[in-house]
């Protein structure tokens, strides 16, 4: 399944796009991949991380400073203390949501964790593109979600309908 | 003022040119506050790092930052975390760095302008923990340490994650108004954690302050640092002897609570109690410098901050026995 997301004719990137099938079978991908949310130069990477419910996240510290992660708000709450450098922490993302990932000690520092009951999901690039590859055929309901959004959007999709177009209002 | 607004236009407006795999972060920072101690300050830092080729980093800052203290009977050390007072703009820090992790191990090089490696050094430890004065044993005018103190040269770290060693070889280059006579500088640490703990020990040999009375000794200085965090606490702190005049000797501790449970939002609520004492240990205690501060930084959302410190200090005639501290920083980034 390909797709774009945008908003007018301007590529929308870090746009989280995920179908309702909770019941599918766990992918190679979510299964065995390491799914990393880097502390480096002062910043988190990827700035947008999704992952499927259940999914550790591990957060190395690659810096020369100290950091300290946490989220107070929805989803997923931690905070994982101070850290130095070649240190790693890990967190269970056990529970569908979004989480604000944050920096205690350094304000500038943010991330977002979208956790998805679902194994078909994908993060637009930098043109807007996303694919998430594997999908079995059929009608989906379809969600999305970009940073600074107040709300999700939903719709339906299926093969017939070519390639998913996300329009941001 | 007119330095702090063209700070952050510049930072807004920066749109780097970067080849693949290259990035360049730009950040601002102004601060505004207010203190009972009849102290009004403005500060602004810009800075730049990100990735250049070859693995490299690169981090530059600089800053520029003014106090009015309107009683001439007194002093005051407000808004003196992690930046010099002293109404200039000035390069904090300018390096660039490479870190390479051999299977387990880590090995780090820095060469440039830094702070000194000693302790708790880092201003990000100082400039955002919630603390608005720097701790006594690293406050310039008393002590042989200073967060104002800057090093020309190169820093050597070696080890694992959980044990490493870290060197620095230069020559002073400090920022404040207080500085070392120039020379060889050496600073080594040690640093390790286990579990919550972290623990380190750091020494330095180092050209003495130019107010000292006597010239042509050496500064020495050694200090142990400890942190523990778990579940939204941190405690910290660091114990320093040192020689800053001669072979007079300063030792000094502080101790710190900074609270920022998952329930407490964006709040984190912080204490530090401290003390300096002046040659003999076994002096009396209207004879050492003692202070208190409770005190809470809240992230109030779109880039701002504010940060309110109460304290208690006993021991100097010319600082006021209570003060309140309030600033506001307002900060973007630009990647």
């Amino acid at each position: 399944m390909h797709g774009i997301a945008r908003a007018g004719n301007t590529p929308v990137r870090d746009t989280v796009v995920w179908l309702d099938a909770p019941n599918a079978p766990l992918s190679p991908r979510t299964d065995s991949a390491r799914v990393v949310l880097d502390q480096r130069n002062l910043s988190f990477s990827p700035h947008v991380l999704v992952v499927r419910v259940g999914t550790t996240v591990d957060f190395p510290n690659n810096d020369r400073v100290f950091h300290n992660v946490f989220s107070f708000r929805d989803g997923k709450r931690f905070d994982l203390g101070v850290y130095p450098v070649g240190a790693m922490r890990r967190v269970l993302f056990d529970q569908p949501g979004l989480s604000r990932i944050f920096c205690n000690i350094h304000p500038n520092m943010a991330a977002y964790v979208m956790t998805v009951n679902s194994a078909y999901f994908a993060r637009a690039d930098e043109t807007g593109a996303f694919t998430i590859a594997g999908v079995p055929a059929g009608t989906y309901t379809y969600h999305a979600w970009r940073p600074g959004a107040t709300a999700e959007l939903t719709g339906t999709w299926s093969a017939s309908d070519g390639p998913l177009q996300v329009v941001w209002p | 003022m007119k330095f702090a607004v063209l700070m952050a236009y510049a930072a807004c407006f920066i749109e780097p040119r970067l080849a693949h795999g290259q990035s360049v972060t730009a950040e601002a920072a102004v601060t505004g506050g207010y203190s009972t101690d009849d102290v009004t300050a403005a500060a602004a830092q810009v800075r730049l790092f990100g990735d250049v080729t070859g693995g490299i980093r690169f981090f530059g800052e600089a800053a520029w930052a003014g106090r009015s203290l309107s009683d001439p009977h007194h002093e005051s050390d407000s808004f003196n975390a992690a930046y010099p007072y002293t109404n200039r703009v000035q390069i904090i820090e300018a390096y660039g760095e490479r870190m390479f992790r051999p299977h387990e191990g880590l090995v780090g090089i820095r060469a440039g302008r830094f702070r000194t490696p000693f302790g708790i050094y880092n201003a990000s430890d100082h400039a955002y923990s919630g603390f608005l004065r720097a701790p006594l044993v690293r406050y310039e005018e008393y002590s042989p340490l200073s967060n104002n103190l800057l090093e020309h040269g190169a820093d050597l770290v070696v080890g694992v994650p959980r044990l490493m060693v870290e060197a620095a070889v230069g020559a002073p280059g400090d920022v404040g108004e207080v500085r070392r006579h120039s020379g060889l500088d050496v600073i080594v640490r040690v640093q390790g954690y286990y579990g919550s703990f972290i623990a380190g020990a750091s020494h330095m040999r180092t050209p003495p302050s130019k107010t000292a009375f006597v010239t042509g000794a050496r500064n020495h200085v050694t200090g142990v640092d400890l942190r523990w965090t778990h579940a939204g606490v941190q405690l910290r702190g660091e114990w320093i002897t040192g020689q800053p005049f001669g072979r007079s000797t300063t030792t000094g501790w502080y101790a710190d609570a900074l609270i920022h449970r998952t329930g407490m939002g964006p709040v984190t609520a912080v204490a530090r109690v401290e003390r300096l004492v002046f040659g003999d240990l076994r002096q009396a205690p209207e004879d050492y410098l003692s202070r208190q501060t409770v005190g809470a930084r809240v992230r109030l959302g779109g880039g701002l901050a504010l940060q309110v410190n109460a304290l208690h200090q006993s021991g100097d005639k010319e600082y006021l026995p209570r003060a309140l501290d309030v600033a506001v920083t307002w900060s973007v980034r630009k990647q």
